[in-house]
């Protein structure tokens, strides 16, 4: 045989339920999150160049757009935090349960937007 | 020990180290992101804020390398081509944290 692994069918063909949702966000975000923290290393290289510079990122993240990415930052780590904790569950043999799995899934979705609203909203609007 | 299994167990071991680290940053990154230069310079050259990150973009990378490198695996089909991305994202996985940890280490008050 050439090819030994055969390929994932591809999301189309699923039909959606949780446990699939948050399979592929949970890809998503994890792609998504390296993407920004590739950027915040972009940031700590910028406070070498000094004060001048900075400013510009000082005032981006004043604007509502620059808090608007700031909560999506803080969602997307939240979800990938929440769904990497189901994930070592599942490693240590728990939550395979059908019923248990969609309740996880829930938590994931849910939970991560608790978070989101307990971390970014103190900071961010109070 | 076939390599898939060590890959799956680094994987497993990294994302455990890197959970509390990702809490860790995001507590601290909404209290900063919005401060003027001196305040993110006073947090980043600070111990053991310096330690700790460091510590979350290595094991970010390496947890992302290993993760991204599995879809690669799962929708790749051509194997020179998921050769050539692996080594790109694997090239790119390392490069990324090491100029910015050299540059961490020389940021100062």
């Amino acid at each position: 045989m050439k090819d030994k692994n055969p390929l994932s069918p591809h999301i189309q063909i699923y039909n959606w339920h949780i446990s699939s949702l948050i399979s592929i966000s949970h890809r998503i975000t994890g792609i998504i999150n390296i993407i920004i923290i590739t950027l915040i290393c972009f940031w700590v290289a910028l406070l070498l160049l000094g004060n001048t510079n900075y400013e510009l990122i000082q005032k981006f993240f004043e604007t509502y757009f620059g808090k608007f990415v700031i909560v999506g930052i803080v969602w997307s780590f939240s979800f990938q935090i929440l769904s990497e904790i189901r994930h070592i569950f599942w490693d240590l043999g728990f939550g395979f349960e059908l019923k248990t799995s969609n309740i996880t899934g829930l938590l994931v979705i849910f939970g991560s937007l608790v978070l989101t609203i307990l971390i970014a909203g103190k900071n961010l609007f109070l | 020990m076939i390599n898939a299994t060590k890959k799956w167990i680094f994987l497993k071991i990294s994302s455990a180290i890197l959970v509390p680290l990702m809490v860790w940053f995001l507590f601290n990154l909404v209290s900063f992101y919005d401060k003027d230069y001196n305040e993110v310079l006073l947090f980043f050259t600070n111990q053991p804020t310096k330690f700790l990150f460091s510590l979350f973009i290595i094991f970010a990378y390496f947890y992302s390398a290993l993760s991204i490198s599995e879809v690669f695996e799962d929708y790749i089909e051509h194997e020179k081509l998921k050769n050539i991305a692996n080594k790109l994202l694997y090239l790119f996985a390392i490069i990324i944290p090491l100029s910015t940890l050299l540059l961490l280490y020389k940021l100062s008050i």
